[in-house]
């Protein structure tokens, strides 16, 4: 098997404002420390984690839009994100998006008229094509750019909580679709959702980040039950005990202190 | 240096369809929400103009500006002068939120950031040829016939995209860096259009000490290199090759300007999305 995704001990490191003084950096926090594993093609991996353990920012940097501090990573393909709020343009139609969306994304001319249609198929707009999107409601926003999104033809897909919007029928509809991508395509998935049924139904490897580090990695039956049991500890603690081990954990991830001004920003990076 | 200048050079060469769909689509957006559209494209300058014009040509009475003998009266001078700064001005602001104001895209999905400032001057671009196309109404009503020495303007044209796209380069990154950088650009930027020959000639006369020197510093402006550029065009039926050396200065700015832009650019492509 080819591999897709090589990410070898990376870290990514953000800085978190002081509690008292607005403007100054006071701590750097890691969101993702020391990560390690190997994707190969055609997999096509659950993401799982509680709120603030790292699954974003993994996934932005999967998807090369954010870029990591420590490590090395190598990536095989083209990359897509597909996320819920992906920028439609409020004044244009939704038709006018779609071209937009396709321009952004860097399709060319042709690209783009081939892609209307399907786009415009999945979505059933119907009518309110030619409407301005801020007369749109909010699940048809998300009808219209997830279509878009779906219509483009890179080698990975990085699906972050996209699917937890649309009604029932458009959500089967998307997943459906996720699956013909998985079986007949033959392409790299990444998808990150709170939805245990949903990723055990769809995913083969579970990959489960905890306060940035990675806690496991393997089948997604096995991965699933693990986290699954930490989530039901987690909720049966005290609120107490709870917040003593989550502040233990925050702990962990925050690093010494440097403090950094805006010309050394410019001359020394971030 | 070099690399930093071949990766943006390159990423908007190959990109042009993109900047132009970006372009055209945030100048729908715009007019979209309004009854008459492009007819303010045209309306909002015409009336900067008038305004200009009623103030420092009527109630001051300004004399016709005179250089080496060719008289020109002030209402066709200032339409020219501000059709240039109609361009340079938007282009300079709007340029330092090119990559803040797309914050939604630039965090969604791989974009190549350095595209950006270039749209915004592409934008821009389209608004100065509705001006331009208001100076050569005023031009003509003033009894101005187009020669061949008009087609210079072509040459100034690039020369002020060149040094708008420069600036908007270095701004968009620098208000990424330290937000405040907008708000000082938007307050110093009027006192620019006062140190450019937009609606005075930006000479002092001999009654002010040192004005020999202070001549000197205000031609060191590139806008006014830009703005003389196509008055010269247009009245004095004189062209770059009358001034060698200040074209050369002038090239000199802009692409000093330019490397910084794309130094810039290179280092933060990939910290843009940390910095917002």
């Amino acid at each position: 098997m080819e591999t897709a995704v090589k990410v070898d001990h990376i870290s990514k490191i953000y800085q978190l404002k002081n509690k008292d003084n607005p403007h100054k950096a006071s701590q750097r926090f890691y969101a993702l420390k020391d990560l390690s594993f190997t994707i190969e093609k055609g997999d096509v991996v659950g993401i799982l984690g509680t709120n603030g353990s790292g699954k974003s920012t993994l996934s932005l940097i999967l998807a090369g839009i954010s870029d990591i501090d420590q490590g090395s990573l190598e990536i095989h393909g083209e990359q897509s994100l597909i996320a819920i709020n992906t920028g439609l343009n409020m004044q244009l139609t939704g038709e006018e998006n779609i071209k937009v969306k396709g321009a952004l994304l860097g399709l060319k001319k042709k690209e783009i008229q081939r892609i209307t249609q399907s786009v415009i198929d999945f979505a059933e707009l119907d009518d309110f094509l030619y409407q301005p999107v801020k007369k749109y409601s909010s699940g048809m926003k998300s009808r219209l750019g997830f279509s878009i999104s779906l219509a483009l033809d890179p080698d990975i897909f990085i699906v972050d909580e996209a699917l937890s919007v649309g009604d029932k029928g458009f959500a089967k509809k998307c997943m459906d679709r996720m699956m013909e991508l998985r079986d007949n395509e033959g392409k790299t998935i990444f998808f990150v959702s709170h939805s245990m049924s949903q990723v055990r139904k769809f995913c083969k490897t579970g990959l489960w980040i905890e306060g940035g580090q990675l806690q496991e990695i393997g089948d997604i039956k096995t991965v699933c039950d693990h986290y699954e049991a930490y989530v039901n500890q987690l909720n049966e603690m005290d609120p107490k005990e709870k917040k003593k081990y989550l502040n233990q954990k925050f702990k962990k991830r925050v690093l010494p202190q440097t403090k950094k001004g805006f010309f050394s920003k410019l001359t020394g990076g971030l | 240096m070099i690399k930093s200048i071949r990766y943006v050079l390159k990423e908007n060469f190959s990109n042009l369809f993109r900047i132009y769909s970006i372009a055209k689509y945030e100048l729908l957006a715009d007019m979209r929400d309004s009854k008459f559209g492009i007819f303010w494209n045209f309306a909002s300058p015409a009336i900067q103009v008038f305004t200009y014009w009623l103030i420092f040509g009527v109630a001051w009475s300004r004399k016709p500006i005179e250089v080496n003998g060719i008289v020109v009266s002030y209402l066709p001078w200032l339409v020219v002068g501000y059709a240039i700064w109609w361009f340079i001005q938007p282009c300079i602001q709007k340029g330092c939120s090119a990559i803040f104001s797309k914050t939604n895209v630039i965090t969604k999905m791989k974009f190549p950031v350095s595209v950006l400032p270039a749209t915004i001057v592409c934008k821009e671009l389209f608004n100065h040829g509705c001006m331009l196309i208001i100076a050569f109404v005023t031009l003509f009503l003033c009894g101005y016939t187009p020669g061949l020495n008009w087609l210079w303007i072509l040459y100034y044209l690039f020369c002020a995209f060149a040094f708008a796209e420069s600036v908007s380069l270095i701004l968009s990154v620098l208000t990424m860096l330290w937000r405040d950088v907008k708000k000082l650009v938007t307050s110093l930027i009027r006192m620019f259009m006062y140190f450019s020959p937009v609606i005075w000639e930006c000479s002092f006369n001999s009654s002010v000490p040192f004005y020999e020197v202070l001549n000197y510093i205000m031609k060191l402006n590139p806008v006014y290199y830009i703005i003389q550029g196509y008055r010269e065009a247009i009245f004095y039926g004189r062209s770059v090759l009358d001034h060698p050396m200040y074209t050369l200065y002038f090239w000199l700015v802009v692409l000093v300007l330019f490397a910084i832009g794309c130094g810039l650019m290179y280092k933060f492509k990939k910290k843009f999305i940390d910095l917002i």
